[in-house]
C-alpha cells in the first residue's frame, strides 16, 4: 500500500498543511509504512464483524434550554492574536469566495 | 420561459431553531449582540471545551419533522463535518450524515403551474451554525463574529421536485408558514433565520435522465429566489444550446447585478470526512418525547384552510388570506367564536383588521369580541357599514365598547319606523315629478329617493329600514 | 495537614524540588511563576479538602488558569486558557495546590516525551534514556519524588507506560469516569484523564477527587466520584486471568521473570489465577492507529492562528495563514499523524480503513467482555514490553514507537480502567505491572493493586 506523493500533497490540502516538497518523499515513505501496518485489520473476514463499539453513555443527555454561557476568565480581546472593534481578524479569503455577501 | 427545456430544482433549507440558548452551548442564541459578545469555550472551539445539546432544539426539531409529515427516528447520531472556514472555529461543523433525525417526509403545497404539488422532503436533520465574517469591515482583512456560531440549526432537504424558479418560491413560502405555525422559527431571510441553497439542473424535454446540477448559494430574500434560479437556469440552457456541458460547481447569487458567477473553485471539491462525533453519545428520543411534539403540533395551515372552507363557508382564496398568519386564523376564529357571522366576519378581517395591522405594526388591536359586537350592530342596522369604519378606527386606536363609541361618535342609526315614516314623508312630498315618474314604472327612482331621505336625515336613517319605508310608502 | 502555614511549607518544598529537578526539563513552568503561584494557591486553598496542601503538577495539555496550557506544541506557545479543566477545579476544591505544567509529547502524541516542541524529558534515574510518553513530564517528576501525584492523560497507554518506565504508579480510569472538559482533545473516544503517583493511595485518592459527574461532558457518566476501597487483607475470591497474547515468545525474559514473579505473589494472596486469551489482540495497534489519528486529525483542525495562540508569519490569505501555522507549528509526529487520520477519513478510505477499525474495536471490546462474563475479575500483564529504552532509538521508524503501546492501548480501545504499578527492577531500570478491571469497577482493581503493591519488592531486580 503505496502513498504517492501526489496523495500526500491532496491530503495535505485537505488538512490545510504546508508540506514542502523537500519533505514530501520521507513523509510519503512514513505513511506508506504506517498505512501498511494498519491495513493488516482487513485480514479480519467481514462475517466476523460486530456493530461499532463506542465507550460511554448510550444516550446522549439534553441540556435545558437556559442562557448559563460557560465560564471564561477573560474574553477573546485578551487572547486573540488580531482582535478590532470585538472582531476577531485574519487576512482575507484570497483564494475562495466570500459565500455570504 | 425557455421552450423545450425542463428545469429540475431541489432545496436545502436552513432554519434556526427558536430557542433561547445556542445548540451545543449555554450562550444566548439571540440575535443582534454586539460582536463575539455571546461566546464561551464552546462556540469559540477553545482547546478542550465540549458540546451539549440543548433540549428545546431537539424538541422543535423532532416537531418541525413531524408537520413535515416526517418518520422520526428514534436513535440518531451527529456526525462532525469537517472543513476549513474563518467562522468555523472548531474547523468542523456538528451536524448529522448517515444516521439523520428524520427522513421521508413531504409537503404539499400550491404549484403556480400544475395545483397541487407535493415536495418530498428527504431528511430533516440537526445542525450548529457558523458564525459570520464580514469582509469590507476592514481593509485586507476579514472580520469574525462568532456570536451566531452554534445557534440550533434544522436542514430541509429536498428531492429534485420543482419544476420552475416560482414553485421553488412557492414551496419555500409555504414551508415558512407551517415552521411560524408550528413554532420552530421566525423564518425571517433579512435576519438569516432561514437560509436556502438550491441544485439546479436542466433537460430537454421528456428526459428522464437528470442533467449536471448546479448549486446556488447566496440566496437572500424569498424575491431573490425566484430571481437567481431563473438565472441559473437561462445559463444552463445557453451552455447547452450553444453546445457545451454544465459544469458542476457552485454558483454565487449576486442580488446587485442579478446575477451568478462560479465561487471560484478550490483546488477540489470539499471532502467532508463525515464520521459520527466521538463528543456525542446517540441522540434517542424516547417515545413519550416524540408523542409529546406530536400533541404540540397545532392544526397547520393546509389543515386549517380545508377546514375554514368547510365549516365557514369560505372560498379557497379568502380562507388561504385568513390563514397565511396562524394569530390571524386564531382571531378570525375567537370572532366568530363571540357571535359573528362567519362571512362577514372574514370580510372584516381581510379589509379593516389586516390593513390596520399593517398601518400600525401593532397586531390585532381590535379584540375579537369587540369585533363581533360592532358586526352585530351593523348587521342589526344600528350603525351603517361606513361608519362601522370609523367605529373600528377608533376602537383600534383608543379602545372601548363598540356601542359607547358609536353613540359617542354620534353615528348610532335610527330605525324607529314611525320617525324613518316622517322623513320618508318628507321626502316624497318635496319630490312630487319623481314620484308621478316612479308610479310611471321608473322604478330605479327608489336610490334618489333613498339618498334624499339620507340627507334629510344626515346619514341618520338606517338604509335599509328606510328604503322599505320608502317602497310600502311608494306602492300604496 | 489544615493550617495555611502547612500549606504553604508543602508549596515552598515543593517549589525547591522541582527547582533542583530541573535537568530532568519536566516541569514547563518557569520556576518563578510557579512559586509565586504556589504562594497564592496555599494562601487561598480550601482547608477542609482531602488533598488539602498536596503538590499536584498537571501535564501541559489540560487546561488550568494558573500557567500556560501549550500541549508541548509551538502551535499553543504562550497560550493561557480562559477556563479551567473540570479535573483542575475539583483538584482545588479538594485543597490541592497546581504544581506547574508538565513536559509531554505534543497533544498526546507520542511514548517518549521525544516529540515535545519543548525538548525532551529525561528519565529520572538515567538521564541517556526516556521517561516514556506522553505524560513524561508527570511520570519523571512522580518518579524523582519532586510531586506525591500528577495529572496526566491517557489515549493508548500514556499515563501507565510512563508509569512502567519511572517506577511509579499510573491509573488510567474507566472511560467516562472523569470529565475530559478542559482536556486538550486528541482522540476523543479513547482520551481520558488519569493519574500518576508515588503509591496505589496517592493516586487513587486524586483520581477520586478528580472523578465523577459533569454537566459540561456529554461522554461523562452520571456517577458519584469513585470510592476507596480498603486495603483487602488478602486477595481470595478474586478470580485473575493471565491472557496468552501479552506474553508472546518473543516478550523480553526479564519481563516475564518480572510479571512471574506477580503472577506467584498474587496466587499466594490467595487469587485465582487462570490463563486467558484475547483473540484480537494483535490487531489493537492497527486498530488504534487508524482511529486515534482520525479522530485527532479532527480535533486540531481549529489549530490554524486565528483566533488564539501564535500567529507564524504575516500570510496573505487566510489560507496561507492556516497552511504556514499548522505546516510550522505542528511537529513531524503531530504532522504525520495528521495526514493519516485525514487519510483514513477520506473519501474512497473511509469504509476501508475507519469504518473496519470500528468494527474491530468492538471485537477486541467484545474479547474483554467474553473473558469478564466467565467469572474473570480482572486481568495481569506486563504494562510495557521494555523499560525504558534510550532517547533516539525508536525515532527512525514511527511504527517501531507505537508498538511500545502494545499492551496499553486495548484497555483504552475497550473504555476499560487499567493500573500500572512497579513490578520489579531490569538493569537497575523500573518495570510494572498492569492489571486491567471490569467497566467502572476501579474499586475491585484498586484493591488487587493494594495488595500486589504492599506484596512485591518492585526495587528488586526481575
Amino acid at each position: 500500500m503505496s502513498v504517492t506523493h501526489d496523495e500526500v500533497r491532496r491530503i495535505a490540502r485537505l488538512a490545510e498543511l504546508e508540506v514542502s516538497e523537500d519533505a514530501l518523499p520521507l513523509l510519503a515513505e512514513q505513511m506508506s509504512r504506517i498505512l501498511e501496518y494498519v491495513a493488516q485489520i482487513n485480514s479480519v473476514p467481514a462475517s466476523e464483524a460486530v456493530k461499532p463499539f463506542v465507550p460511554g453513555p448510550d444516550a446522549v443527555r439534553f441540556r435545558a434550554d437556559e442562557v448559563k454561557p460557560a465560564p471564561l476568565a477573560f474574553g477573546p480581546a485578551e487572547f486573540a492574536p488580531a482582535f478590532r472593534d470585538g472582531f476577531f481578524l485574519v487576512p482575507k479569503l484570497g483564494q475562495f469566495e466570500q459565500e455570504e455577501g | 420561459m425557455a421552450v423545450g427545456w425542463e428545469t429540475v430544482i431541489g432545496l436545502e433549507t436552513h432554519v434556526q431553531l427558536r430557542t433561547a440558548s445556542k445548540m451545543f452551548c449555554g450562550c444566548s442564541a439571540a440575535f443582534g449582540a454586539p460582536p463575539n459578545t455571546n461566546v464561551c469555550p464552546v462556540c469559540l472551539g477553545l482547546p478542550g471545551a465540549l458540546p451539549m445539546p440543548n433540549e428545546q432544539a431537539l424538541k422543535l426539531a423532532a416537531r418541525a419533522a413531524l408537520g413535515l409529515g416526517c418518520t422520526v427516528h428514534p436513535r440518531s447520531v451527529f456526525a462532525r463535518k469537517n472543513y476549513f472556514y474563518p467562522d468555523l472555529p472548531k474547523g468542523y461543523q456538528i451536524s448529522q450524515f448517515e444516521q439523520p433525525l428524520a427522513t421521508a417526509g413531504s409537503l404539499s403545497y400550491l404549484s403556480p403551474d400544475r395545483g397541487v404539488a407535493t415536495a418530498t422532503i428527504q431528511r430533516l436533520h440537526v445542525e450548529e451554525d457558523a458564525g459570520k465574517s464580514l469582509h469590507d469591515r476592514f481593509p485586507k482583512q476579514t472580520a469574525i463574529d462568532l456570536n451566531r456560531c452554534g445557534v440550533p440549526l434544522i436542514e430541509i432537504v429536498t428531492g429534485p421536485d420543482f419544476r420552475s424558479p416560482q414553485e421553488a418560491r412557492t414551496y419555500l413560502l409555504t414551508l415558512k408558514q407551517v415552521l411560524e405555525y408550528a413554532g420552530i422559527s421566525d423564518c425571517d431571510m433579512e435576519k438569516g433565520s432561514l437560509r436556502v441553497d438550491a441544485n439546479v439542473s436542466v433537460r430537454r424535454a421528456g428526459e428522464t435522465a437528470l442533467g449536471t446540477k448546479t448549486e446556488v448559494k447566496n440566496i437572500n430574500s424569498f424575491a431573490y429566489v425566484e430571481k437567481a434560479l431563473t438565472v441559473e437556469r437561462d445559463r444552463q440552457i445557453a451552455v447547452l444550446e450553444g453546445g457545451g456541458t454544465v459544469a458542476p460547481q457552485t454558483m454565487l447569487y449576486d442580488s446587485k447585478t442579478n446575477g451568478v458567477r462560479p465561487q471560484r473553485s478550490k483546488e477540489e471539491s470539499h471532502d467532508y470526512r463525515y464520521f459520527p462525533d466521538p463528543d456525542l453519545p446517540p441522540l434517542v428520543l424516547s417515545e413519550q418525547f416524540i408523542a409529546e411534539q406530536q400533541t404540540l403540533l397545532p392544526e397547520l395551515p393546509a389543515k386549517k384552510r380545508e377546514r375554514f372552507v368547510e365549516k365557514y363557508a369560505l372560498s379557497v382564496t379568502d380562507a388561504a388570506v385568513l390563514t397565511a398568519d396562524r394569530s390571524v386564523a386564531d382571531y378570525y376564529e375567537a370572532v366568530v367564536h363571540a357571535g359573528a357571522d362567519a362571512k362577514i366576519a372574514a370580510n372584516w378581517v381581510m379589509t379593516e383588521v389586516l390593513a390596520d395591522a399593517k398601518d400600525h405594526g401593532d397586531g390585532l388591536r381590535v379584540p375579537p369580541g369587540a369585533l363581533a359586537n360592532l358586526i352585530g350592530l351593523v348587521r342589526g342596522g344600528t350603525v351603517s357599514h361606513q361608519a362601522a369604519k370609523r367605529v373600528f378606527a377608533e376602537v383600534a386606536e383608543r379602545g372601548g365598547e363598540p356601542r359607547n363609541v358609536a353613540e359617542a361618535l354620534g353615528v348610532m342609526q335610527v330605525a324607529d319606523t314611525g320617525v324613518l315614516a316622517s322623513w320618508v314623508g318628507e321626502v316624497l312630498t318635496a319630490h312630487p315629478a319623481e314620484v308621478a315618474r316612479y308610479k310611471n314604472g321608473e322604478a330605479k327612482l327608489v336610490q334618489f329617493f333613498l339618498g334624499q331621505v339620507m340627507k334629510v336625515s344626515r346619514g341618520k336613517a338606517d338604509p335599509k329600514l328606510a328604503q322599505r319605508v320608502l317602497e310600502e310608502k311608494l306602492t300604496s | 495537614m489544615s493550617d495555611p502555614s502547612d500549606a504553604l511549607a508543602s508549596a515552598k518544598a515543593a517549589a525547591d524540588r522541582i527547582v533542583r529537578l530541573k535537568r530532568l526539563n519536566a516541569c514547563l513552568t518557569p520556576i518563578k511563576e510557579l512559586r509565586k503561584s504556589l504562594t497564592v494557591q496555599a494562601s487561598t486553598a480550601h482547608p477542609s479538602g482531602v488533598l488539602y496542601g498536596m503538590p499536584v503538577a498537571v501535564k501541559d495539555n489540560i487546561c488550568t488558569l494558573e500557567f500556560t496550557t501549550s500541549c508541548g506544541s509551538k502551535i499553543l506557545e504562550g497560550y493561557r486558557s480562559p477556563y479551567e479543566a473540570t479535573a483542575v477545579a475539583k483538584l482545588k476544591a479538594a485543597g490541592a495546590l497546581i504544581a506547574g505544567k508538565t513536559n509531554c509529547d505534543e497533544f498526546g502524541m507520542g511514548s517518549s516525551t521525544e516529540h515535545s516542541a519543548y525538548g525532551r524529558s529525561f528519565h529520572p534515574f538515567d538521564k541517556t534514556r526516556v521517561p516514556g510518553g506522553s505524560s513524561g513530564g508527570s511520570a519523571a517528576l512522580v518518579g524523582a519524588g519532586a510531586v506525591p501525584a500528577a495529572l496526566g492523560s491517557e489515549t493508548g497507554g500514556s499515563v501507565r507506560q510512563p508509569a512502567s518506565l519511572c517506577g511509579v504508579v499510573g491509573i488510567k480510569p474507566t472511560y467516562g469516569r472523569v470529565s475530559r472538559y478542559g482536556l486538550v482533545a486528541f482522540g476523543s473516544s479513547l482520551d481520558q484523564i488519569g493519574v500518576l503517583g508515588r503509591s496505589v493511595h496517592d493516586a487513587a485518592r486524586v483520581l477520586s477527587v478528580i472523578s465523577g459527574r459533569d454537566p459540561r461532558d456529554s461522554t461523562c457518566e452520571e456517577r458519584d466520584s469513585l470510592r476507596l476501597p480498603n486495603v483487602p487483607e488478602s486477595l481470595q475470591g478474586f478470580v485473575i486471568g493471565v491472557p496468552k497474547e501479552y506474553f508472546p515468545q518473543d516478550l523480553d525474559p526479564a519481563v516475564r521473570r518480572a510479571c512471574d514473579r506477580a503472577i506467584r505473589l498474587l496466587r499466594e494472596l490467595g487469587a485465582a489465577v487462570r490463563e486467558v486469551s484475547l483473540p484480537h489482540t494483535a490487531y489493537a495497534i492497527a486498530t488504534y492507529y487508524i482511529i486515534a489519528p482520525a479522530e485527532a486529525s479532527s480535533n486540531l483542525a481549529r489549530y490554524d492562528g486565528a483566533r488564539y495562540g501564535p500567529r507564524f508569519n504575516g500570510s496573505e490569505d487566510v489560507r496561507a495563514l492556516y497552511r504556514t501555522t499548522r505546516g510550522e507549528g505542528f511537529g513531524p509526529e503531530v504532522r504525520r499523524r495528521v495526514l493519516i487520520g485525514t487519510y483514513v477519513l477520506s473519501s474512497g478510505y473511509y469504509d476501508a480503513y475507519y469504518r473496519k477499525a470500528q468494527q474491530m474495536r468492538a471485537l477486541i471490546a467484545q474479547d474483554f467482555r467474553n473473558v469478564f462474563d466467565r467469572g474473570v475479575d480482572l486481568l495481569f500483564t506486563p504494562t510495557t514490553p521494555t523499560p525504558a529504552f534510550k532517547a533516539g532509538e525508536k525515532l527512525n521508524d514511527p511504527v517501531a514507537m507505537y508498538l511500545s503501546d502494545i499492551f496499553t492501548v486495548t484497555a483504552n480501545l475497550a473504555g476499560l480502567p487499567a493500573i500500572s504499578l512497579p513490578i520489579g527492577r531490569i538493569k537497575g531500570l523500573p518495570i510494572g505491572g498492569q492489571l486491567i478491571g471490569q467497566a467502572f469497577l476501579e474499586d475491585e482493581m484498586l484493591e488487587a493493586a493494594y495488595a500486589l503493591e504492599r506484596a512485591v519488592p518492585a526495587g528488586e531486580e526481575a
